[in-house]
C-alpha cells in the first residue's frame, strides 16, 4: 500500500546568496506516509519544506510529483500546489475573511466551485476540526490553536494529495499545543500524506512512519522513531536527542 | 454705550449680507463637490494604475511611474492646471473648462495617491501571499482577493485626509474660469465691494463639506473594521 511514490526529492541544493542552506537532500515521501522531518535550528528543515512548494527556489535538483518533474513555470508551479496544502508556523490566515471564508477562498476562487458546494464542504472541515461554531467570526477573535486548526481546514479544502507542516505548533501556547496535534493525529489515522517539521518530539515519535534528522543541510540519518529515537547511530543525532530530552 | 451699538450695527450688516448671499451659492457648491467627487474618482483610478506600473518587475513602466510622481510632486498645483489649461489646446487637445480642471486636479491627487496604495500594500504582512501562493493561487488571484482588501482597508484614513485636500484644491479652478465656490465668492465681492462677509460664508460652506466627508470616512472606517472586533 505503502510502495506508491507521491513525491521524489532529488539532490535538492538551495543557496542564500553564498551560504549553502540544503546540500543535496533525497528523499521519497510514498502515499499515506506521515514523515517528521527534525533537526536544530539552521538545519534547514523548513527550507526544505518551502522548496517542495515552490515558496523558496532551489538552486539545483528535482521535485517529482507522481512521476513528473515540476517545472519552474507559473502554471506547473501552481498545479503543483494545488495538489499540496500548507499549514504555517504563525497560521497566515485571511483577517478579512471571516472563518468560513478563509476556508472556502481556495476552491471558488482557483478552482472555481460552486459557492453553495464550497460551503458546504467548508462547514465540513471546519465540523472536523471542532469549530463548526466558528464559522461567521473573524480570525482575530480565536486562540491560536483554534487560528492553527482553521488554517488545517482552509489546506484540507482544496483536497490536496498531501500536507506540509511548518513547525504548526512553534508559536502557540503551551495548553493549546495540544488540541493541534489532536487534529494532525487524526489526518494521520485517515491516511492522508504529510511532512511534519516539528520541534515536539513526543508526537513525532507517536505519529510519523519516518524520521528524518537534518543537520547543516544534509539528511543526517533517518529511519523508524524506534530506530531514531531509541538507537540513532550518529554522533550528532545522539547529541540532538540528549540535548532535547 | 455707542460703542456696543456701533459692534452690533456692524455685526448686522455683516449677517445680513451673509444671509443675502448664502443662498446664491447653490450653483457654486454644485460645482465645487462635482470638481471634488470627479476628480478623487479619476484620482483614485490613476493612483491605482501607477500603483500598478510601481509593483510590476518592469523597470521601464517603473520609471514612467516615478517620473509622474516626481513631476506632480515638484511642481505647484496652480502651474499645473493653467498648463493643462492653457498647455493641452496647443497639442490640440481642446477640454472645456470643468474637464480640464477635473483631469488637473485628478492628476495631481493621483500621484498622492498612488503613494498610500504603495505604502498599504507592502505593508501587509509577506506571509498573506505566501498562504495564498501556497493554496495555489496566482499572482493577480492573491493580490485581488487577499492582498488588495487588506491594503484598501489600511490606506483608508490617509485616503481621507487627500480627499479632503482635493476638496479644497479644487478651489484653485477658480482661476481657469470655473465658478465654483472661491470664484463665486470673488465675484460677489468685487460686485458689492463687501467681500469679507462673503468670503465668511465660502469659509463656512467648505467647513460644512468637509465636516460631512469626514463624517462619512470615519463611518466608513468604522465598517471596514469589522474582523479587528
Amino acid at each position: 500500500m505503502k510502495d506508491n511514490i507521491i513525491i521524489k526529492i532529488k539532490d535538492l541544493h538551495k543557496y542564500f546568496d553564498d551560504l549553502e542552506v540544503l546540500k543535496g537532500i533525497s528523499l521519497d515521501v510514498h502515499e499515506g506516509e506521515v514523515i517528521s522531518i527534525i533537526g536544530g535550528s539552521g538545519s534547514g528543515k523548513s527550507t526544505l519544506l518551502r522548496c517542495i512548494n515552490f515558496l523558496e527556489k532551489k538552486n539545483k535538483g528535482d521535485i517529482i510529483v507522481n512521476g513528473k518533474k515540476i517545472k519552474r513555470s507559473a502554471s506547473d508551479i501552481n498545479k503543483l500546489r494545488k495538489n499540496i496544502g500548507m499549514v504555517f508556523q504563525r497560521f497566515n490566515l485571511f483577517p478579512h475573511k471571516t472563518v468560513l471564508k478563509n476556508v472556502m477562498v481556495g476552491p471558488v476562487v482557483i478552482k472555481k466551485e460552486d459557492k453553495k458546494i464550497a460551503k458546504d464542504k467548508a462547514y465540513e472541515l471546519l465540523k472536523n476540526v471542532g469549530l463548526e461554531d466558528k464559522a461567521d467570526v473573524y480570525p482575530a477573535m480565536l486562540s491560536g490553536g483554534q487560528q492553527q486548526r482553521v488554517a488545517i481546514a482552509r489546506a484540507l479544502a482544496m483536497e490536496p494529495k498531501i500536507l506540509l507542516f511548518d513547525e504548526p505548533t512553534s508559536a502557540l501556547d503551551p495548553e493549546l499545543v495540544g488540541e493541534v496535534l489532536q487534529v494532525i493525529d487524526d489526518l494521520a489515522k485517515s491516511g492522508m500524506t504529510m511532512l511534519i517539521v516539528t520541534h515536539e518530539m513526543g508526537f513525532a515519535k507517536e505519529v510519523s512512519d519516518r524520521i528524518v534528522f537534518l543537520h547543516e543541510g544534509i539528511i543526517e540519518e533517518s529511519g523508524s522513531p524506534t530506530e531514531i529515537f531509541e538507537n540513532p547511530q550518529s554522533k550528532r543525532l545522539q547529541s540532538f536527542i540528549s540535548s532535547i530530552w | 454705550m455707542d460703542l456696543f451699538i456701533s459692534i452690533f450695527e456692524s455685526f448686522k450688516n455683516f449677517f445680513t449680507v451673509v444671509i443675502k448671499f448664502a443662498p446664491k451659492f447653490d450653483q457654486a457648491i454644485l460645482f465645487t463637490l462635482e470638481l471634488s467627487i470627479f476628480s478623487i474618482l479619476l484620482g483614485t483610478v490613476i493612483g491605482l494604475i501607477v500603483t500598478s506600473l510601481k509593483l510590476t518587475k518592469l523597470k521601464w513602466l517603473q520609471k514612467i511611474a516615478y517620473a509622474y510622481i516626481s513631476i506632480v510632486r515638484g511642481t505647484p498645483l496652480l502651474l499645473q492646471l493653467y498648463f493643462i489649461f492653457f498647455g493641452l489646446p496647443l497639442i490640440g487637445l481642446e477640454f472645456n473648462s470643468f474637464v480640464s480642471a477635473t483631469i488637473g486636479l485628478a492628476f495631481h491627487s493621483g500621484a498622492y495617491i498612488s503613494e498610500i496604495f504603495r505604502g498599504s500594500i507592502v505593508s501587509i504582512h509577506y506571509g498573506q501571499e505566501e498562504a495564498a501562493r501556497a493554496l495555489g493561487m496566482s499572482k493577480i488571484q492573491a493580490f485581488v482577493h487577499i492582498i488588495l482588501p487588506q491594503a484598501f482597508k489600511r490606506s483608508v484614513p490617509a485616503l481621507g485626509n487627500q480627499f479632503i485636500i482635493a476638496v479644497k484644491d479644487s478651489s484653485l479652478a477658480s482661476v481657469i474660469t470655473i465658478t465654483e465656490i472661491t470664484l463665486t465668492a470673488r465675484q460677489f465681492s468685487a460686485a458689492t465691494y463687501n467681500p469679507f462677509p462673503i468670503l465668511f460664508t465660502a469659509g463656512i460652506y467648505y467647513y460644512l463639506i468637509i465636516t460631512i466627508l469626514s463624517k462619512l470616512l470615519k463611518g466608513l472606517e468604522r465598517r471596514l473594521r469589522v474582523d479587528e472586533r
